[in-house]
């Protein structure tokens, strides 16, 4: 006798009766692709998530129904999250700016009083 | 329209639609229990596009008098569904469900690019809607036939066996109508022998390249019917499970 | 769809003392100051065990409750249903999708989590396990259950793990189609031909119970719960949840003239929350455990989509070693 189901779909699987709770055998793990997403032309690309995929074709054929059915989209990148090197948080400090580094602001530079004295002591420039 | 043959062009469109919703209703039936989550997602996705242009057929019929479109796809005999007899099987395992998308996609593909210069314009208009769509499910079906055609011994094996269940099922999709001549004098539509060979010559290197060998067509007899109303035992149990809500009161909106 | 309640082990073994104070306190300090944390950063790892288990969890409850509505996806009636109901389910694989992503950061693969949901390691939403009876059913699971869901994901979603807050903004986003949808069908029948009333109210007393349940039994303030909340891991009291539930959702119900079959909810004006039956906690347990109407249904359909999708992932295994942790 298999399951019969309320749902049809389920009844034509004929599943067995009784229950099976042993853990399914060999695992495959694809690897995983990170998903960049462009909503329009001039954009940038942004990271959207990411796909189990076994090569980069599959990973692109994957992650398009899943990250671009609904939203706006198109370009879609998939790269191999293993190729994407990243910092660490413990180096988050790192990133901390200095204020004092003016030298590299467009604040940081402000010649108007010069100017205007030099104007005053050289009035013949007109 | 007024030159155009209408009773050509409804049955062309009944021919296009009932596969659309037929095979559309069958893939839908992998939602939820596909083989890996993506693809699960991708697949119901491109279910749903095939019930949308079955959605936009029936329309069209009905522009041209028929009745609405709830009522063609929920409330007609099985023998009035000019569906071929590919669409109609059960989805059976992954290989059997991706190689029918294969060979049916691959062919309406190229009907959709000859119908986007139909002379009968507003199917024209729908073929270039859907050219996006069907981009994707090719790209999506070829990728997959490709992978699994040349991975291991047990897939290729797998994707051949199914690839020649599946091949006179699919030469059923290009069963001649009695219009043949009239809807190609008339510009409508070239016709399924042109089709059929377009289809042929656009698969092969694709197969090849998969590593799959394509049966011979010669000694191949097509499965046709589904275009006169004969169908396989399959389609009467489809269509009443389909209906099954919408027959406790079809004058009820649901 | 899900809810929570009974996702945490009732685990009081104060992992914490063993880790770092001072590593503990600048994170405690973060998470104070409404910081995210990411898969990188330090984290206790109790934290990182708690997280685990409920965003599995949550996983697991989209890809099972793909399944109760699912139960109809060959019989929807009409093509905007049809296609409606569809795209709703396969929105929940996607959610699954999303989340196990989202979990995976923490160093759990997701074809192990599959397995300790099939192997029956790893639960998932109680309200899975009942069964949808009739069209009716796939209404009010729509509207009721994702409501419910939403209430918890957008209160999980201000919780301090990144990975699983951005995937919850895009859940509930989602969700809220979802809902407007489940309503939308609920309104129709209920307001439709007398045959349709009654399915639907029939479908509403078949699933108060599993919706009052759904959020889990009354808080029990422990230590634990607390340091929970504090770590914005949970973010709600399944009581504040359904009183929550009750204000948005019981007057939209009754508007249709629908009953709920529970002669003692109404609103204690005093209190200003709702008095209901106690739901029946024993029933919840023992579903939980493995005796509810579909458990076992529901287990060997998920064994069999893994079943029938192995050779698939097989045959495009290239190297064994090629599983890597997603990023974000």
């Amino acid at each position: 006798m298999s399951l019969k189901s309320l749902d049809p779909r389920i009844t034509r699987e004929g599943l067995p009766e009784t229950h099976d709770a042993s853990p399914l055998g060999e695992i495959h793990h694809w690897g995983t692709y990170e998903v960049f997403h462009q909503t329009k032309k001039g954009d940038r690309h942004i990271h959207v998530g990411s796909v189990h995929a076994p090569n980069p074709e599959m990973a692109y054929i994957l992650a398009k129904e899943q990250f671009a059915r609904r939203a706006p989209c198109v370009s879609l990148w998939v790269v191999k999250t293993t190729d994407v090197y990243q910092t660490n948080y413990r180096d988050e400090d790192m990133y901390e700016n200095n204020p004092e580094k003016m030298y590299r602001e467009a604040g940081g530079y402000k010649v108007m009083e010069r100017i205007n004295k030099y104007k005053k002591d050289h009035p013949q420039n007109k | 329209m007024n030159e155009l043959n209408k009773d050509a062009i409804r049955d062309l469109l009944y021919r296009m639609a009932d596969d659309q919703l037929i095979l559309g209703h069958r893939n839908s039936e992998w939602t939820g229990l596909g083989p890996i989550l993506e693809e699960d997602i991708a697949f119901s996705s491109m279910a749903q596009d095939k019930l949308g242009q079955s959605l936009a057929l029936y329309t069209l019929l009905h522009d041209l008098g028929d009745k609405d479109p709830d009522t063609l796809a929920f409330n007609r005999e099985e023998k009035d569904f000019k569906c071929c007899h590919l669409v109609e099987y059960p989805i059976g395992g992954y290989e059997f469900s991706l190689m029918r998308h294969f060979l049916f996609d691959s062919s309406e593909a190229l009907r959709f690019g000859m119908l986007a210069g139909s002379s009968f314009s507003p199917l024209a208009k729908i073929a270039r809607k859907f050219r996006g769509e069907l981009r994707y499910h090719t790209m999506h079906a070829d990728t997959w036939i490709r992978q699994l055609g040349g991975a291991n011994e047990e897939s290729r094996a797998k994707i051949q066996s199914s690839l020649e269940f599946c091949f006179p099922l699919a030469l059923g999709i290009f069963e001649p109508s009695d219009y043949e001549k009239t809807l190609a004098e008339q510009g409508v539509f070239p016709g399924e022998s042109e089709l059929q060979k377009e289809w042929l010559a656009h698969i092969e290197p694709l197969l090849a390249g998969s590593g799959l060998s394509m049966p011979d067509v010669s000694s191949c007899k097509p499965s046709y019917g589904g275009r006169k109303g004969r169908h396989t035992e399959h389609l009467k149990p489809l269509l009443d499970e389909m209906t099954e809500v919408y027959k406790i009161d079809p004058s009820a909106e649901w | 769809m899900y809810g929570g309640g009974y996702i945490f082990e009732d685990s009081r073994n104060g992992s914490d003392s063993a880790e770092d104070p001072r590593k503990l306190e600048d994170f405690e300090a973060r998470i104070q100051a409404g910081e995210k944390i990411e898969p990188m950063d330090w984290m206790p790892a109790e934290y990182r065990k708690q997280l685990i288990r409920m965003i599995e969890q949550h996983a697991h409850s989209e890809i099972i409750g793909a399944l109760p509505e699912g139960t109809w996806i060959t019989r929807a009636p009409g093509f905007r249903r049809k296609l409606a109901l569809m795209a709703k389910v396969q929105d929940e694989v996607g959610h699954a999708q999303l989340l196990y992503s989202a979990a995976e950061t923490l160093g759990k693969p997701r074809e192990t989590m599959i397995n300790d949901l099939i192997s029956g390691k790893s639960k998932y939403s109680n309200v899975f396990n009942y069964p949808a009876v009739t069209w009716a059913d796939t209404a009010i699971i729509a509207w009721l259950i994702d409501a419910g869901a939403i209430i918890n994901q957008v209160a999980n979603s201000k919780g301090s793990y990144g990975p699983y807050c951005r995937a919850l903004e895009r859940i509930c986003m989602e969700e809220s189609f979802h809902l407007k949808y489940g309503h939308d069908n609920v309104v129709f029948l209920a307001t439709g031909t007398p045959k349709q009333r009654e399915m639907v109210q029939d479908a509403l007393n078949r699933w108060w119970k599993p919706i009052m349940h759904f959020f889990g039994p009354s808080d029990k303030i422990s230590v634990h719960t607390e340091t929970l909340m504090r770590w914005k891991v949970k973010m709600a009291s399944n009581d504040d949840m359904r009183q929550k539930f009750l204000d948005m959702y019981v007057p939209k119900i009754w508007e249709l003239g629908l009953t709920i079959p529970d002669p003692k909810l109404k609103k204690n004006e005093d209190t200003g929350h709702w008095d209901y039956t106690e739901p029946d906690w024993e029933e919840f347990k023992r579903v939980i455990n493995g005796d509810g109407p579909c458990n076992k249904e529901r287990l060997a359909v998920r064994r069999r989509a893994e079943e029938k999708g192995e050779w698939v992932r097989r045959a495009l295994m290239r190297n064994a070693e090629e599983y890597s942790v997603p990023l974000s």
